[in-house]
């Protein structure tokens, strides 16, 4: 017989009645009561320092502390809007932040899809331990392996195309070619990481789908379409629309790694600016401003993405 | 099982062929990791690091280097104890969290969706969680470091998406069995949920392990500094001291040493996964909805 | 089944609970000690109590037969840079420790604060909680360490100290005898900083292959055409004699702003040496103003067009460009006389190229017979006390302390025990002869002991020089002394440009330092034509991003120090 499997997410919301409330909030005691120390965790130590950030708006002096340090308003927001390089910072983060988004979940996806269907049980247990090490690894050490790969002088990559009869590229330092450096190189990084995630998404989906799927006779690829990427689909949204949320973050330590004075007008983010400007500078209230900055921005985006994707996948946070 | 059509066998075979294509691609800074480790000091210094490294010419100094520093065994330690604290108290924290929100019907729901979002958006930055922290007076305390990142939003939503996906009818049962909330979760979600939180688990403790810009901050006590702190020191004195009249490692080049500290410090999540992944089987709902 | 996640979880609570009891097991005062806290009076009895001033080191006490309570020891916590990063923190058992606590009375709490940005983050964290450490040193990523003071003092975090100085006379005439240092760190009439002196001055300098100029039968250049020349030669007609062609004329990397300060003696050869005019003060301003500045690009541009030099110099850090010279990558380089030369640095390079020998070069006289070296900017080590230091009483305390460092305890910081780690031979030069090597303080497991010796016990004293670079053999049997490599290079043209400390960043620094650089590495690299019209473009650009108020701010800076007319 077949079986019909309700994934909970696809349950309304049940508008509640007054009088029912208090049966409901019973049934539900153990729940609150669960959730109890995490909230009072949150509200220390996430809203705590939310609260301390307010000085994003002050001028803020350590022997005034955060309520005695005088208010500036929106004075901090205005130094950096107003800089000489806003619109390029917010530009390169943007298409950094994207670029990795859009290039990188497909292949993770595409991974885990083939990881989950290889009857090679022991290899794929194999690649998958491999195949999430880079990791670990950090962006000095992928530093190294890229100067090793692209520098002009005596990189891999260079001597190969020079044999071939090219010009060297100096792929690092060109405006050029700087910005596919970054976006590929960390997808080649993080790509692994991104495939357990997905993966252990595909293992939760019920395996008598499957079996259903192949009693019809399903090809490997319909089995793909109709099941496993429809199983998943809640998994992609989420990361998706979370991901949005934090648009204006690219990537900082990896940037800082690999940016150098030539090629600052693509590599140069919010988050380097920031670093050079505010972090080093003791202007705090300069790096706190953009921190709310950033989050504004992140909010309007996943609202609006929150929507749309309610719209279109019939899957949201919200 | 799956029929053996012609179809299948050439999509196994194209499956294989691409999952190995990503390996080696995936796997090259990897692999000239464990060849800078291990390159002996003459051949480095007169060639830098080769692509291929003939296997009759390999050294652990650099690894020996490491291993045998006197503040080696202590800042391992510490590095676990952090991890496998943090770890605790960020599931602790995390899973309720989760499991509530994944309660679609659960009454205020939406206002503590808002309230978790907010958080993720707006991250206060290093000064006002370092005002906090030491307001509370917790410098060269571990849980400087564990307590603010504990909960990661996006953590919490991910397992979140999970419980949402699991099958309805089970809590229905068992709630119609007269179990309460409580039971339910203990009893049907969480033996489900093996994967996501072996999964999340790793992630944070991935997350604790390689820790180093807080320590920096927090600890002030040399006894108390983990792994990546003890590594960083080891790595970037030359970056920054002009005055090398003295080189206290002498028979590993720095680039050996960076990477054999980047292996030891990878080894234990790259033992761990594995170990995990015996927990990750297919079909956890088996036997679970039938009829 | 069940049962087992309700006890995994119990458990997990239960150990967090125990482990985070356990965890700040340490207390930032040294928790393993090997005596009290509280000195045994019967041990030994301070000779003086806290409020007497000191004008003499500790004299070893004779045992006092009835020893009154001594007052409390007073605690200092001392924050510094370490002498050599990978060796940690001297252990709680430091013999430092004991004598700090017997003879000074004070309880040190030392704290290694890391190098670079870490460093300040840390020491800004602090700061932003008004809760800094009683004595400790200025951090600054970029070197601007009167900077990092300055900003503290505005917000009224530091304390003055010259009512400490007369309670330190020999530190004073040993550390803080150079009256421009001291007024570089004073504020408002009051002096705010404790002015080390700056590590050995105008150390670095031009250094090319010997044994690659006479294999190829060339001459040392002496003017930037011929420096262009010697490296194509270097570049094109394998030097090494290994059949391959795989080396560079020049090598090098950026530190700083625009070419960074490693390539000056190129743009010294047209004059125009580093950001600032210091030259001629009557026109003072920013270098790139002047007409010869577009011409030493053009110059150094023509080096990268020929390709020889070599081509990750935008991208490089100090670690990978020093392991390249010691690979035999390239043959003319800028390089600091200890980083070559001595002993263990040059070892490596030595163990493949016995016969490859470094000789030092004149800085290239430029087509207008301009040539400088660099620009020596006096920047040294400054340390500094919180405010709440000396609103707590322990200003005293600290005098004591540094003044120890200098007199009674200065080998010991330095060095080690005399007859243990180290010993003064006859000619009264510091020496290992005779010890045992694993005590020795050049040892490496010595260097934890001698954290303190760079950051606040060194004063360049002719013997410290001796014992730090001494003079040895190489492989070949040649004799290496890199004392003749300093002097070398500090009897080049240097451009006196301390007066860079006075002048403060303008508040848009990041934009100024990103346009200004960004501009020069593009016209060098080719990523943009270098000619008259877009010169005069870049220079319009600049004044956009606010050059022109830099500059006036600081020619005014400069002259409220006293430094300009």
């Amino acid at each position: 017989m077949s079986v019909r499997v309700l994934p909970s997410s696809l349950i309304p919301s049940i508008k509640i009645y007054p009088k029912n409330l208090w049966r409901v909030l019973r049934q539900y005691r153990w729940v609150y009561l669960l959730m109890l120390p995490t909230f009072v965790y949150f509200v220390i130590f996430k809203y705590g320092p939310l609260w301390n950030a307010q000085i994003a708006f002050k001028d803020f002096k350590p022997l005034l502390g955060v309520l005695g340090s005088p208010w500036v308003g929106f004075e901090h927001f205005k130094t950096f809007i107003d800089s000489f390089y806003f619109t390029q910072l917010i530009r390169n983060t943007l298409i950094f932040s994207l670029g990795k988004l859009i290039l990188g979940m497909p292949i993770a996806v595409i991974c885990a899809i083939a990881l989950h269907e290889t009857w090679f049980l022991r290899y794929r247990t194999f690649v998958q331990t491999m195949i999430y090490l880079p990791h670990f690894l950090s962006w000095v050490i992928m530093f190294g392996v890229l100067l090793v790969l692209l520098s002009p002088g005596n990189g891999l990559i260079n001597e190969i195309i020079v044999s071939l009869g090219g010009e060297p590229i100096p792929f690092l330092t060109s405006p050029d070619t700087f910005r596919w450096v970054v976006i590929l190189s960390d997808i080649w990084k993080e790509t692994g990481w991104s495939t357990i995630l997905y993966l252990a998404a595909l293992l939760a989906i019920s395996p008598d789908l499957y079996e259903a799927a192949a009693v019809d006779g399903a090809t490997p690829i319909q089995r793909i379409r109709y099941i496993s990427l429809p199983g998943i689909l809640p998994v992609i949204v989420l990361i998706t629309l979370l991901r949005l949320g934090h648009i204006l973050e690219a990537g900082f330590n990896q940037i800082f790694v690999l940016y150098s004075v030539p090629v600052y007008s693509v590599g140069d983010i919010l988050d380097t600016w920031v670093y050079r400007q505010g972090v080093l500078n003791f202007q705090f209230s300069l790096a706190t401003a953009v921190g709310f900055f950033k989050g504004a921005i992140g909010l309007v985006l996943l609202l609006v993405a929150n929507r749309a994707a309610k719209r279109i996948a019939g899957q949201s946070i919200y | 099982m799956h029929t053996r059509t012609r179809d299948t066998v050439v999509f196994q075979i194209g499956i294989a062929i691409f999952l190995t294509i990503m390996l080696f691609i995936i796997l090259i800074p990897f692999w000239r990791v464990i060849v800078t480790a291990v390159i002996p000091l003459d051949i480095y210094t007169r060639q830098g690091v080769p692509f291929f490294l003939s296997p009759t010419k390999w050294t652990f100094e650099a690894f020996k280097q490491l291993l045998t520093h006197s503040m080696f065994p202590r800042a391992a330690l510490n590095s676990v104890i952090i991890t496998v604290l943090g770890t605790a108290i960020s599931l602790f924290l995390t899973v309720p969290l989760a499991y509530g929100l994944s309660i679609r019907s659960l009454p205020g729901r939406k206002v503590i969706m808002a309230f978790v979002l907010i958080i993720y958006l707006f991250s206060p930055g290093l000064i006002p969680v370092y005002l906090l922290i030491t307001g509370m007076k917790l410098t060269n305390n571990y849980l400087a470091i564990i307590l603010p990142p504990a909960v990661s939003v996006f953590n919490t939503l991910v397992m979140m998406g999970f419980f949402e996906g699991l099958p309805e009818e089970l809590k229905e049962s068992a709630r119609l069995d007269g179990a309460n909330e409580l039971q339910v979760l203990i009893r049907i979600i969480l033996p489900l949920s093996k994967p996501i939180l072996l999964t999340i688990g790793l992630f944070y403790a991935v997350f604790y392990w390689n820790e180093f810009f807080t320590p920096i901050l927090y600890l002030n006590d040399n006894d108390l500094i983990p792994l990546p702190v003890l590594l960083r020191n080891i790595l970037i004195s030359a970056s920054f001291n002009e005055y090398v009249e003295y080189n206290a490692f002498s028979s590993s080049s720095l680039e050996s040493l960076k990477s054999a500290g980047v292996f030891i410090t990878m080894l234990p999540m790259l033992l761990i996964y594995p170990w995990i992944q015996r927990y990750f089987t297919k079909g956890t709902l088996v036997g679970g909805v039938k009829g | 089944m069940k049962k087992w996640y309700i006890v995994l979880i119990a458990v997990l609570l239960v150990l967090s609970q125990i482990l985070a009891a356990c965890a700040p097991a340490a207390t930032p005062t040294a928790p393993v000690v090997t005596e009290p806290a509280v000195v045994e009076p019967a041990v030994v009895e301070p000779t003086k109590a806290p409020e007497v001033v000191p004008t003499q080191p500790p004299v070893e006490p004779t045992a006092v037969p009835e020893p009154t309570k001594p007052p409390e020891p007073v605690d200092i916590s001392l924050w510094a840079q370490a002498t050599v990063t990978e060796a940690g923190a001297p252990p709680d058992d430091w013999i430092a420790y004991k004598r700090i606590r017997d003879e000074l009375n004070i309880n040190l709490d030392y704290v290694i604060v890391p190098t670079g940005a870490d460093g300040e983050a840390k020491i800004n964290a602090v700061a932003a909680a008004n809760d800094l450490p009683d004595l400790f040193q200025m951090v600054s990523a970029s070197g601007d360490n009167r900077g990092a003071l300055k900003r503290l003092v505005d917000l009224g975090l530091m304390a003055p100290v010259d009512d400490l100085m007369p309670l330190m006379p020999e530190r004073v005439k040993l550390h803080y005898n150079d009256p421009l240092a001291i007024d570089l760190v004073t504020f408002d009439g009051k002096q705010y900083g404790l002015p080390e002196p700056p590590p050995l001055p105008r150390r670095e300098g031009l250094v090319i292959r010997k044994d690659w100029l006479d294999k190829l039968g060339l001459k040392a250049p002496t003017t930037p055409e011929e420096l262009l020349a010697v490296a194509k030669a270097f570049t094109e007609q394998d030097p090494d004699g290994n059949g391959k062609k795989d080396t560079y004329g020049l090598g090098g990397f950026i530190v700083g702003q625009g070419l960074g300060n490693r390539f000056d003696f190129l743009t010294g050869a047209y004059g125009v040496p580093g950001l600032w005019n210091f030259i001629d003060p009557a026109n003072f301003g920013l270098n790139v103003r002047n007409p010869e500045y577009p011409k030493a690009l053009a110059f150094f541009k023509s080096l990268v067009d020929a390709k020889v030099i070599d081509p990750d110099w935008p991208t490089l850090t100090r670690d990978d460009f020093r392991a390249r010279w010691k690979q035999g990558l390239f043959g003319i380089m800028w390089e600091d006389f200890a980083a070559l030369s001595n002993k263990s640095n040059y070892e490596p390079f030595d163990t493949i190229f016995p016969n490859g020998e470094w000789i030092p070069v004149a800085a290239p006289v430029g087509p207008n017979g301009d040539a400088y070296y660099g620009v020596y900017t006096g920047r040294g080590q400054i340390f500094g006390i919180s405010q709440k230091a000396i609103e707590a009483g322990k200003g005293e305390a600290i005098a004591r302390l540094l003044e120890w460092m200098a007199t009674d305890g200065y080998y010991l910081l330095g060095f080690g025990e005399e007859g243990v780690n180290f010993i003064i031979d006859a000619n009264g030069n510091i020496s290992t002869k005779g010890l045992d090597p694993a005590q020795a303080y050049t040892a490496a497991e010595r260097q934890p002991y001698t954290q303190m010796r760079n950051q606040l016990v060194f004063y360049n004293s002719e013997q410290e020089i001796a014992a730090r670079y001494p003079t040895y053999n190489t492989i070949n049997g040649r004799v290496m002394d890199p004392m003749k490599f300093l002097s070398f290079f500090q009897s080049q043209p240097w451009v006196d440009g301390r007066g860079i400390q006075v002048i403060l960043p303008p508040a848009n620094a990041a934009d100024f330092d990103r346009y200004y650089s960004e501009g020069i590495l593009q016209f060098v690299l080719g990523q943009k034509e270098l000619n008259d019209t877009t010169w005069a473009e870049y220079l319009a650009g600049l004044d956009a991003v606010g050059a022109a108020e830099y500059e006036a701010s600081a020619k005014q800076n400069l002259i409220d120090a006293g430094l300009l007319k």
